[in-house]
């Protein structure tokens, strides 16, 4: 079915087009990014369950441009197509044209990432996607040392990423695997390239010790596109472990399950202090960001069922408090200049709706009941305690607490105490900005008491 | 002995309207707040009153027992097998509905006058209503995660309401450590669930109640100790205890009815409910008697070295809950659940007549700056004094009988330790009551202020309609043993404990514990009369007060140092950490090898700029170009390899 690739080229084609716009062309762009990330959120819908196929490769390895969503990536695609969409239309940055043009090639690029069900398109988009977040730490960010260092590093796992895939395609004659189940590889080579594997996913995660480059890009990129970093380019490396980790290679990552799980311990605990003591508001995020992955990986090398179903929950769930929180702080830098908690303080007296949206995201990320990042939270315990793992789960109760701390300390350091009087107050949220943060919290509310859907893997 | 069973799958609509009407006012007051003004609090005091007119009307299903099944149900989703969601009516549930939904309608009806004027009148009524429908949550729900899910949301509702005055920064730092402090309650309960489910596959209470005999003893410890976590935080228990007293930085309705009528008994709900487990850990009883017990008397001790009126109640509420934990946990369900029941009345009373002072005297909460108020406020003062009467248990006030069940039964259930501990606390208990009657209505006035406001009927009414309870009720209920209405209504669900003891009575009667507790009461109504209420100590107060402010014993200004213990090992600890890491190890280590590769590639950079337009974007151009004719490349290339 054609639709299905037109679901990863339109964004792609459409940011092509936008650079064809005047110059100053604010409105046009904005609208028109929004539409497209709209577009491809049905087309998702009404393609759930199509293929496209075409042979790409038959030496030395089969390959195929296969795409087409697997349950999961289903639920990770919407998640990035209304992220795109919320994230676009409220874009207000210099250079607004070329910004949201870079914004829908990076949402085709991690569509095909997502989409990708073979190996060898997975690892061309994995690299396709540093581009637009490369250019944007360039053209947008704080310091081009931190664009240089995304780079690296994440260049460094698609290096691996890409061995690693070659190495499959030749042991096992085909790369055209991602979604089957029987593909399974075992033998001498196995573990290397489950390491090339691992290394890739745990640096885009990212997962303790590889996290240094995540907090000066999610501080240095413009609001929108951090906001769709954070919530759907992190989950690659996560996706990968559910897709061809446990898929492909399922015997390794049980055998290496008790340093994966360590790893993910330290980067929940590790992310949830440094968290704590962050006196800038976007790295407050970042570094809760590092902890709520880390709990995914311990989802992940348990291997229980019911704690995968809960980390995919939590997937979305993250990506959404996480988008929504990136926005929020973006509205909030731009009318007061400053993301600093020790500069601001008291901005909830005359803006209830933006300390609204904010409480509402931050609490649904240290994990309030009745919201989505809880039922990722308790199912994902539920089941790695189900499968023999005590301390992981005392771990990350542990962050669980301190995320309530740094949470609430973000939100009220903000929001609440005495106005600050050399900080203007700038006005509330406008309607459209309300409308764009507004679906991403319906969503947290409305899976955190009906996550069926996506707990029917 | 087999417990009811609690089934999922019944159907009665009538508890999902009881459920949902105060969420709905919440909702309202929230969107339309502004639009509403002063309706908003008619509408949410409105909806709770249905609400409670809904339970009473549901009282017939809730108390029904028909083939083992107590009560009422009602569907709400199933998540994945094991996780069914539902609601459940039964004699427990529906005390603490009634509690919620009553004393909960008049303290909203006494905010629409406390609140009058304030800047946030609609955001106030919006928290309360949520209140209300979290903590029916909490209470109604058949399985832990629900029960989880609203122990979560009123501690939001009461970190709303703490920090309702937000541009305080006392207010907020209390907000903040409340929070904090339930989450670690969270965090327990949550692990009680991972046992549990890992053990029965299901969140549901009838299916871990009714598998409750099969647990390793060690596991169902571990059970009921991580309940405890919950509980402990929750209901203010030593040594979690130290966000109650901060929480009096609320506005005083919320310290009325969350912080001493309903939120803070959730932990006597809880035991009361997991009966079956308790039933089957005497370690674990022993462990959640020994935690009430000493709660009640470290929250006496604290209470008579506190001057802040309000402070002096949290601290109080703080050992009433004590007592109503110990006794739950000992076995003692009725004994606890009717401290709980007679409590919130006379508690309510306490912070709604405060209230009346506070508001009064323009916000002074300090007793040493009152006294003399029976002659400007004698409603106040009678208000007071009877709910004095009731909570230091003077017969036949309500207090007497419920705090009897208590003190007894910790001798029914074979604990002669923690009775000693209740009775002495009852003294205690005497003592700090009666100090703050004497020192703030007895004497001369000591204050500044001439013309306070005076409270209007919307306070006024609430408050007399609480005394009533608050004097008679435990007589009307709970008065005859077995035959008495309380322990028939208890009868079905808590019958079996008390029949289990009923045939070997303690060395000491019931009449004679209430002889020694109420010899102790009047001791400590002497000692608090000689301090505070002599014609000498009335004449000289002030320099009295102020000396004895000055030789208030360190330990008690320090409040025996747990808060301090707490900041040291667990708050400063873990800022040290995430500093050390922050600004240590992530940048100069874990980076260190990284930036030398950063260092090269910007000095490849360097001279590749020297070619080139010196723009660094030209790189990720070379990076794109590149890619792309590697994809065009191979593309071609393996075509036409394979024609």
């Amino acid at each position: 079915m054609l639709l299905v690739l037109l679901i990863v080229v339109a964004p792609i084609a459409a940011g092509a087009l936008i650079f064809a716009l005047p110059r100053n062309d604010r409105t046009i762009s904005r609208g028109a990014g929004t539409a497209v990330a709209i577009a491809t959120f049905a087309m998702l819908i009404a393609a759930r369950d199509a293929q496209w196929s075409v042979r790409w490769l038959s030496r030395p390895f089969e390959a195929a441009f296969h795409f087409g969503t697997t349950p999961v990536s289903f639920w990770i695609a919407l998640l990035l197509a209304l992220c795109t969409a919320c994230a676009v239309a409220t874009t207000r940055v210099a250079r607004t044209r070329d910004f949201v043009a870079l914004m829908l090639m990076l949402e085709g690029t991690m569509l095909g990432l997502f989409l990708a069900r073979d190996l060898l398109v997975f690892a061309l988009f994995w690299d396709l996607m540093l581009v637009p977040v490369f250019f944007g730490l360039v053209g947008w960010g704080e310091h081009p040392a931190t664009a240089w260092r995304y780079f690296i590093y994440n260049f460094a796992g698609g290096l691996t990423l890409l061995l690693a895939t070659a190495a499959f395609g030749v042991i096992y004659g085909s790369t055209d695997v991602i979604g089957r189940a029987d593909a399974h590889l075992v033998g001498a080579w196995a573990p290397w390239i489950y390491a090339g594997f691992a290394f890739a996913f745990l640096v885009k995660a990212p997962i303790w010790p590889l996290h240094t480059w995540m907090p000066p890009t999610y501080g240095g990129l413009p609001s929108p596109m951090v906001s769709v970093v954070s919530a759907v380019q992190s989950k690659a490396g996560l996706y990968g472990f559910i897709a061809i980790g446990l898929a492909l290679l399922p015997d390794y990552v049980r055998e290496y399950a008790d340093p994966l799980m360590v790893l993910g311990a330290i980067s929940l605990i590790y992310g949830a202090v440094v968290a704590l003591v962050q006196n800038d508001a976007k790295r407050v995020v970042a570094y809760s960001s590092l902890s709520h992955l880390g709990l995914i990986i311990i989802a992940v090398a348990s291997g229980n069922r019911i704690a995968l179903a809960g980390a995919v929950v939590y997937i979305v769930a993250h990506g959404l408090f996480s988008a929504a929180l990136f926005m929020v702080l973006g509205y909030l830098e731009e009318r007061e200049g400053t993301r600093s908690l020790l500069r601001l303080g008291g901005l909830g007296w005359k803006n209830p709706r933006l300390a609204g949206a904010l409480c509402i995201a931050a609490l649904a990320a240290l994990g309030l009941p009745g919201l989505a990042g809880f039922v990722g939270e308790l199912i994902i315990l539920v089941g790695v305690y189900q499968a023999g793992y005590v301390w992981p789960v005392i771990v990350a109760l542990v962050g669980i607490v301190i995320a309530s701390a740094y949470m609430i300390r973000l939100y009220q350091d903000l929001m609440n105490g005495p106005e600050v009087a050399d900080v203007p107050v700038r006005g509330d949220l406008t309607w459209l900005e309300g409308l764009a943060v507004a679906p991403l919290l319906a969503a947290l509310v409305i899976v955190g008491i009906y996550p069926v859907p996506l707990l029917r893997l | 002995m087999t417990h009811h069973l609690l089934g999922v799958g019944g159907t009665y609509p009538l508890l999902l309207a009881l459920w949902l009407l105060p969420l709905a006012g919440a909702v309202v007051c929230w969107a339309f707040g502004p639009q509403l003004g002063r309706l908003a609090g008619w509408l949410v005091a409105g909806l709770v009153a249905a609400s409670f007119v809904l339970a009473a009307l549901s009282w017939g299903a809730a108390t029904q027992n028909a083939a083992g099944m107590l009560g009422a149900n009602q569907r709400l989703v199933a998540w994945m097998p094991g996780f069914d969601f539902g609601l459940l009516l039964d004699p427990l549930s529906l005390i603490w509905t009634f509690i919620i939904t009553g004393v909960g309608f008049l303290i909203v009806f006494y905010s629409l006058g406390y609140m009058e004027g304030d800047g946030a009148f609609a955001r106030f009524f919006a928290y309360m209503s949520f209140f209300v429908f979290a903590m029916l949550t909490l209470v109604l729900s058949d399985n832990f995660v629900g029960l989880l899910v609203g122990w979560g949301l009123v501690g939001l509702a009461s970190y709303f309401l703490i920090g309702f005055w937000f541009e305080r920064p006392s207010a907020v730092a209390a907000a903040r450590k409340a929070f904090v402090i339930n989450v670690v309650g969270d965090a327990g309960m949550m692990f009680a669930i991972f046992l549990i489910f890992a053990k029965v596959h299901s969140i549901g209470f009838g299916d871990a109640f009714a598998a409750a005999g099969t647990f390793a003893p060690a596991l169902l410890f571990g059970v009921c100790a991580t309940l405890t976590i919950g509980a402990a935080a929750k209901s203010a228990q030593v040594p979690l205890h130290t966000w109650l007293p901060d929480a009096m930085e609320g506005p005083t309705p919320v310290s009325a009815l969350i912080h001493a009528a309903t939120m803070v008994t959730a932990g006597v709900y809880l035991v009361a409910r997991c009966a079956p487990l308790w039933n089957h850990s005497p370690q674990a009883q022993l462990l959640v008697g020994a935690v009430g017990g000493v709660t009640a008397l470290i929250g006496a001790v604290l209470g008579t070295a506190q001057w802040d009126i309000k402070r002096i109640l949290a601290y109080s509420t703080m050992s009433q809950i004590g007592y109503m934990i110990m006794a739950v946990g000992v076995g003692a369900y009725e004994g606890g659940i009717s401290l709980f029941f007679t409590h919130a009345f006379f508690k309510a009373q306490l912070f709604l007549g405060a209230g009346l002072v506070i508001h009064a005297l323009n916000n002074e909460q300090d007793v040493r700056r009152m006294g003399g108020l029976w002659k400007r406020m004698p409603f106040a003062f009678w208000v007071m004094l009877t709910a004095v009467l009731a909570i230091t248990g003077v017969p036949p006030f309500s207090g007497f009988f419920s705090k009897d069940e208590v003190i007894y039964g910790d001798l029914q259930f074979g604990h002669p330790a923690l009775f000693a501990i209740s009775a002495l606390t009852a003294g205690i208990t005497s003592y700090y009551m009666f100090r703050l009657l004497f020192l703030a209505f007895l004497g001369e006035y000591r204050g500044e202020v001439e013309h306070g406001h005076a409270p209007g009927w919307t306070m006024n009414v609430p408050v007399a309609i609480l005394v009533a309870p608050s004097v008679a009720i435990g007589g009307a209920l709970m008065s005859g043993g077995e035959s008495a209405p309380w322990a028939r209504f208890f009868a079905p669900q808590f019958g079996a404990e008390m029949a289990a003891v009923a045939h070997r009575p303690p060395a000491i009667s019931e009449g004679m514990t209430s002889v020694i507790v109420f010899a102790l009461v009047i001791i400590g109504f002497i000692i608090a009369w000689w301090r505070y209420a002599t014609t000498e100590a009335k004449r000289d107060a002030v320099p009295r007060l102020a000396g004895e402010t000055a030789h208030m014993p360190v330990v008690l200004t320090n409040l025996f140092y747990v808060d301090a213990a707490i900041d040291l090992v667990f708050v400063r600890s873990a800022q040290f950490l995430g500093n050390f890491f922050g600004r240590m190890l992530d940048p100069h280590v874990l980076d260190g090898a990284v930036r030398d590769v950063a260092f090269w590639a910007r000095w490849l950079g360097a001279v590749v700029r020297s070619f080139q337009t010196g723009l660094v974007r030209a790189y990720a151009l070379i990076l794109v170009f590149g890619a792309t004719s590697f994809i065009v490349y191979y593309t071609f290339a393996t075509y036409g390899m394979r024609h």
